[in-house]
């Protein structure tokens, strides 16, 4: 009986990491500078994207399921939401910096913040929001930081 | 057992400490929910006739598999799955399976070209009844991150009980009986005849 106590408290926590907060590892050079290639860890904040997907914003910082890769997680910054007109390649290396798209209904636009090294929305074009699986809200190792929206709007 | 339970909920002063006992107990059939199997209803007509058919006076009730999508990734064609709507996060939509990535599948009108070849790590979903349904059609290729759960056996209603099989027709059958059974053969026809099979894409090792 007492296992049973323990494997219940494992599943809560669990649970727990599942729909409220994780401390994750992060890999990968697609996030450069924002974050490293290995050995950081970040707070996710696993419920506001699951639950109210209406209160994700342009600049913000999430994880989500890699739309060509199904049992791979990304993590990318949001550029356009639904609506929005976005440039497809401002460097003109995937599309012609000339060419523009509507971010479709339910849809946004994702890039990593290392352009040459990332595979982003350049590459598959906008992304269904119900892939999002968290949003990053601070670093905890090595430098502690929150990430802040760096968004700025020019009128 | 039963009856000592019974026994301690009928005086009002122990229901309190039922509910926090079923609390604590809560994570442990909840995360079985959430990593092996759940039950669920099926509404909405999308997958008519083959789930909650108009002649059933129920909904039907299913089992639904989320072990063999989240840890295995095994989905192929002709599964039914449930996946999050692309357009809208908060809803789940079950369709089926027609064209996994790599294959070429012939469209059906709201599609602007007529044929598509579904890209890597997507899968092409239709409804049964392609006038009942916004599927693959609407939408395009899905995301196979987006499905959720395959659909494995119907659990209500008892008659209909029992997992899905190839449509067949019924020894010595005749009436509507028959003619269901037989168009579920010819819809299951004309579907895989939509559908060219293609190589699957490489996988490749990168990691951006």
């Amino acid at each position: 009986m007492c296992g049973l106590h323990v494997v219940n408290i494992a599943c809560a926590i669990h649970l727990c990491t599942e729909f409220v907060w994780r401390v994750s590892p992060m890999e990968g050079p697609s996030m450069i500078p924002t974050l490293g290639v290995s050995g950081e860890y970040v707070l996710e904040n696993r419920f506001t994207p699951r639950f109210f997907p209406d209160r994700i914003k342009r600049g913000d910082l999430v994880v989500l399921k890699s739309p060509i890769m199904p049992e791979r997680i990304v993590c990318k910054r949001i550029l356009g939401l639904p609506g929005d007109i976005v440039c497809v390649d401002p460097t003109g290396e995937y599309a012609p910096s000339t060419e523009h798209v509507v971010v479709p209904r339910g849809h946004m636009w994702i890039s990593g913040d290392n352009a040459p090294l990332s595979r982003d929305s350049r590459v598959y074009g906008p992304v269904s929001m119900s892939l999002i699986e968290s949003k990053l809200l601070l670093r905890i190792y090595p430098n502690f930081t929150i990430f802040k929206n760096p968004l700025t709007y020019i009128d | 057992m039963l009856r000592s339970i019974f026994a301690k909920t009928t005086p009002r002063s122990n229901q309190p400490k039922l509910i926090r006992k079923c609390l604590y107990w809560s994570p442990l059939p909840l995360f079985c929910l959430l990593h092996f199997y759940e039950i669920n209803t099926v509404r909405g007509g999308s997958m008519k006739p083959t789930l909650s058919p108009d002649s059933s006076a129920w909904n039907d009730i299913c089992l639904f598999d989320r072990y063999s999508i989240h840890t295995l990734h095994d989905y192929n064609r002709e599964d039914i799955v449930t996946l999050r709507c692309p357009t809208n996060p908060k809803r789940i939509i079950i369709k089926r399976i027609l064209a996994v990535a790599g294959d070429t599948v012939k469209t059906r009108p709201p599609c602007p070209e007529p044929e598509v070849k579904v890209p890597r790590g997507h899968v092409w979903v239709e409804g049964d009844e392609s006038f009942r349904s916004d599927d693959s059609n609407l939408y395009g290729p899905i995301p196979a991150a987006l499905i959720e759960s395959k659909l494995t056996r119907i659990l209500w209603p008892p008659e209909r009980y029992g997992p899905l099989i190839e449509p067949s027709i019924p020894i010595n059958c005749t009436g509507p009986a028959y003619r269901h059974a037989n168009d579920a053969i010819q819809r299951a026809k004309a579907r895989r005849a939509r559908v060219k099979i293609g190589r699957p894409y490489n996988v490749d090792a990168d990691t951006y």
